[in-house]
C-alpha cells in the first residue's frame, strides 16, 4: 500500500514537471523499479494508477505520436493549467462560510467534504440552526457541467430520446429540474431530473447560445395552481371556515379575500388554470372549504368526490 | 493537505490530524512517505517536511503549492451547498458566503442567472424562528394540528429550523406534550414571543426530515394507479410493489395521521385504494362524504 502510494506521488510529480509528453515505456523507466517488470503487468498497474489520479481531480491529457519512428505510441502529461484550480484564493472566512453551507445543507456529502478540503476549508464542527435537505440526483454534476460549458446533452425522458440545449437548473419545491431548447419539440421545456432515465451524454462540441434573458427562476410559476395559464387567469371563488381561513388568508394573500363573513370564514378568490393543482388544494381543507363557483369547476370538484374509492373497485 | 501546511509553514500534528479527520499517527506516516518521494532528475528538488516533537515543518517546492481542481461531482457539491445556503434565513449576499460563492461560481464558469438556482421560498415567519432559535426563547403559538383538524394554544421552545421537500419546519421543545416535536411553519396562526430563554437540553435533536423512520408511525398498504404516480414521489415510501398490467403498484407508507391519510385520498380521488389495514379501507369515501354533504347543502340554500 505504501509503495502505492509513493509511485502515485512520483507519477504525478513527473507527469506534472515533465516538458514533453512521456510514454509509458519513459515512464516506467523514470520511475525505476516501481513499475512491474512484464509488460502486461506494467499496462495494468499504470492504467489502475491513471485511473486513481484522474478520480481525484488530476487531468492527465494524452495523445497518441502521429508521425515519425513512433506512431501510434501514446504519450502522457497533465497540463499544470488544468491541474491547479487557478483564480480562487478564498478569504479565510470565506472558505468558512462555505464549511457551513455544506453542514447546513450537504452534510452526508463525501464530495463536498473533499471539495472543502481543497479550497482551504476543514470538517464543519456543528449542527447550523437553519438547515435544508436537498434531493440527490446522480445526473446533476454531468448537466451543471454543461449548462456551465453550454454543450448539448442527450437523455432519455418518459422512455422517449431528448436533444436538449441545458440552460439551467433549478431547485424548487423538492425537486431538480432542467430547463432548456428541446430539438425535437423546436421550444423550451421542463425537465424533472429524476425523471431522466439512465446516463446523461454530453455531446461534446456542440454548443449553443443561452437567450439573453434567461432566468431558471421563471422558467414556470411558483404557485403550481398558476402553471399553464397564458394570459387571463381565471380565479375560482373559494368559501373558507373560519378554523382554516386566517391560514388561507396568509398563504394566498390579503388582495384575494372577496369577503369576509360574520361567523369568521372568509370568500377567496383563487387561481384555478391549473384544475388538478386547484382541486389538490381545496381540497386539502377537506370539508373546510367549499368551491362557490364558477360552475364548471365547482362541478368539477364535485365530481371527483364522487368518484373517490370507486375507480379502484374491480 | 500540503498546500494547507505549507500555507502556515509549522503546525502541531494534533492540529493536521483534527483538520484533516485523521489520527495523529495516520498523519506522521503520510508525511514520512512524501518525505520519501523524490522528484524526477530534471527538477532537482525534495519535499522538505519533517516533524519534530509534534510539530510539522513544512517548505513544499511550487509543485505541490496550488490545490487540485475540483471535479465534476465536487464542483456541483460545494456550488449547491453555496447557493443552497444563500437561500437561508440570515444569509447576506455581501458576506464572506456570497463573496465566496461569487469566486466560486466565475471559476466554474457558472452565471448569476442561469447555472444551478435554488429557490427554497422561505416563509417571513421563518426568520423570526431562527432568531428565537438562536435565543432559546420560548413563544406562545396557536398553531393548527393537521391530526386533530384544530387549532390548539401551545408554549414552544425552538431549537432548529429546516427545509425539506418544499416545507419548512420548526423543531422544537413542546410544553404540551413535554417532547421535542417537529411543526410545519405555515400551519403556525400566530406568534407571540414570552421573554423567556430556556436553555437546551442535552438530549439530542431529532435528525430533520426523518420523522417516518419511527417504527412507531402507522403505515398504509395502498393501490396507487398511473394518475396518482405523484403521490410516490412525494412522500416517503417504505416499499414500492411490481406494476400491474393496468399501470397500478401497491405501496406501503407511513401515515402521519388518519386525517392525513384522508385528505391524501380525496387528492388522489379514484386513483388509490386503501388495501390495508381494513379499518381505514373507506376513509377515503367517508372524507369525500362530508365534503359532498357541504356541497349539498350550499347548492340547497341557492
Amino acid at each position: 500500500m505504501a509503495d502505492r502510494v509513493e509511485r502515485l506521488t512520483n507519477l504525478l510529480a513527473l507527469l506534472l514537471e515533465t516538458r514533453e509528453p512521456l510514454s509509458l515505456v519513459e515512464i516506467a523507466a523514470e520511475l525505476a523499479d516501481q513499475y512491474p517488470e512484464g509488460q502486461n503487468a506494467r499496462r495494468a498497474s499504470f492504467e489502475r494508477d491513471k485511473a486513481a489520479l484522474r478520480e481525484i481531480g488530476v487531468p492527465i491529457e494524452q495523445e497518441i505520436v502521429a508521425g515519425g519512428p513512433y506512431a501510434g505510441q501514446t504519450r502522457y502529461w497533465i497540463d499544470r493549467k488544468r491541474y491547479e484550480l487557478r483564480d480562487l484564493s478564498l478569504e479565510p472566512d470565506e472558505a468558512r462560510a462555505l464549511q457551513v453551507a455544506m453542514a447546513a445543507t450537504r452534510p452526508g456529502s463525501a464530495s463536498g467534504q473533499e471539495a472543502l478540503w481543497k479550497v482551504g476549508a476543514g470538517i464543519p464542527d456543528q449542527l447550523p440552526r437553519v438547515t435544508a435537505i436537498l434531493p440527490d440526483a446522480p445526473a446533476l454534476p454531468a448537466l451543471r457541467e454543461a449548462v456551465a460549458s453550454r454543450t448539448q446533452v442527450e437523455f432519455s425522458y418518459r422512455e422517449v430520446p431528448r436533444v436538449v440545449d441545458p440552460w439551467g437548473l433549478l431547485l424548487r419545491e423538492g425537486f431538480w429540474y432542467l430547463i432548456g431548447f428541446d430539438h425535437e419539440r423546436g421550444g423550451r421545456r421542463t425537465f424533472r431530473i429524476d425523471r431522466i432515465q439512465g446516463e446523461v451524454a454530453v455531446r461534446e462540441g456542440a454548443e449553443f447560445e443561452r437567450p439573453a434573458d434567461f432566468d431558471a427562476r421563471d422558467a414556470f410559476p411558483e404557485d403550481p395552481k398558476l402553471i399553464g395559464a397564458d394570459e387571463a387567469v381565471p380565479d375560482a371563488r373559494v368559501l373558507i371556515d373560519g378554523s382554516r381561513a386566517a391560514l388561507a388568508v396568509r398563504e394566498l394573500g390579503d388582495e384575494r379575500v372577496a369577503a369576509r363573513h360574520a361567523d369568521g370564514s372568509v370568500e377567496l378568490d383563487v387561481p384555478c388554470a391549473n384544475l388538478p393543482a386547484f382541486r389538490s388544494w381545496v381540497l386539502g381543507y377537506l370539508e373546510h372549504a367549499v368551491v362557490l363557483g364558477p360552475p364548471d369547476v365547482r362541478a368539477d370538484v364535485v365530481a371527483w368526490l364522487e368518484s373517490v374509492g370507486a375507480g379502484a373497485t374491480s | 493537505m500540503l498546500p494547507w501546511l505549507m500555507e502556515r509553514g509549522e503546525v502541531p500534528v494534533a492540529e493536521a490530524a483534527e483538520r484533516f479527520g485523521m489520527t495523529e499517527a495516520e498523519v506522521v506516516r503520510d508525511l514520512e512517505l512524501v518525505a520519501m518521494c523524490g522528484l524526477p532528475p530534471f527538477v532537482d528538488e525534495l519535499i522538505d517536511v519533517f516533524v519534530d516533537e509534534g510539530v510539522i515543518s513544512v517548505g513544499v517546492p511550487r509543485l505541490f503549492t496550488r490545490p487540485l481542481r475540483l471535479n465534476s461531482v465536487e464542483a456541483f457539491e460545494l456550488l449547491a451547498a453555496g447557493r443552497a445556503a444563500m437561500e437561508l434565513p440570515g444569509a447576506d449576499p455581501e458576506g464572506p458566503l456570497g463573496r465566496g460563492l461569487a469566486k466560486l461560481g466565475a471559476v466554474l464558469g457558472e452565471d448569476d442567472t442561469s447555472g444551478v438556482r435554488i429557490d427554497l421560498d422561505p416563509p417571513a415567519l421563518a426568520d423570526e424562528l431562527t432568531g428565537w432559535v438562536e435565543r432559546g426563547e420560548r413563544l406562545r403559538i396557536r398553531y393548527w394540528s393537521a391530526a386533530r383538524d384544530e387549532v390548539t394554544e401551545r408554549l414552544i421552545v425552538p431549537r432548529q429550523v429546516f427545509t425539506d421537500r418544499g416545507e419548512w419546519y420548526v423543531i422544537a421543545d413542546d410544553d404540551r406534550s413535554g417532547s421535542t416535536r417537529t411543526f410545519r411553519i405555515d400551519r403556525i396562526e400566530t406568534v407571540e414571543a414570552t421573554g423567556e430563554v430556556v436553555p437546551a437540553r442535552d438530549a439530542e435533536l431529532p435528525e430533520p426530515g426523518t420523522w417516518f423512520a419511527d417504527g412507531s408511525v402507522p403505515r398504509a398498504v395502498v393501490r396507487i394507479g398511473p394518475a396518482a404516480r405523484w403521490a410516490i414521489e412525494r412522500y416517503p415510501v417504505d416499499s414500492i410493489g411490481e406494476v400491474d398490467a393496468d399501470g397500478w403498484v401497491t405501496v406501503r407508507l407511513a401515515v402521519a395521521s388518519e386525517q392525513w391519510l384522508a385528505r391524501l385520498l380525496l387528492r388522489l380521488g379514484p386513483h388509490a385504494e386503501v388495501v390495508e389495514p381494513e379499518e381505514w379501507a373507506d376513509l377515503g369515501r367517508q372524507a369525500a362524504a362530508r365534503v359532498l354533504a357541504r356541497y349539498r347543502a350550499a347548492s340547497d340554500r341557492s
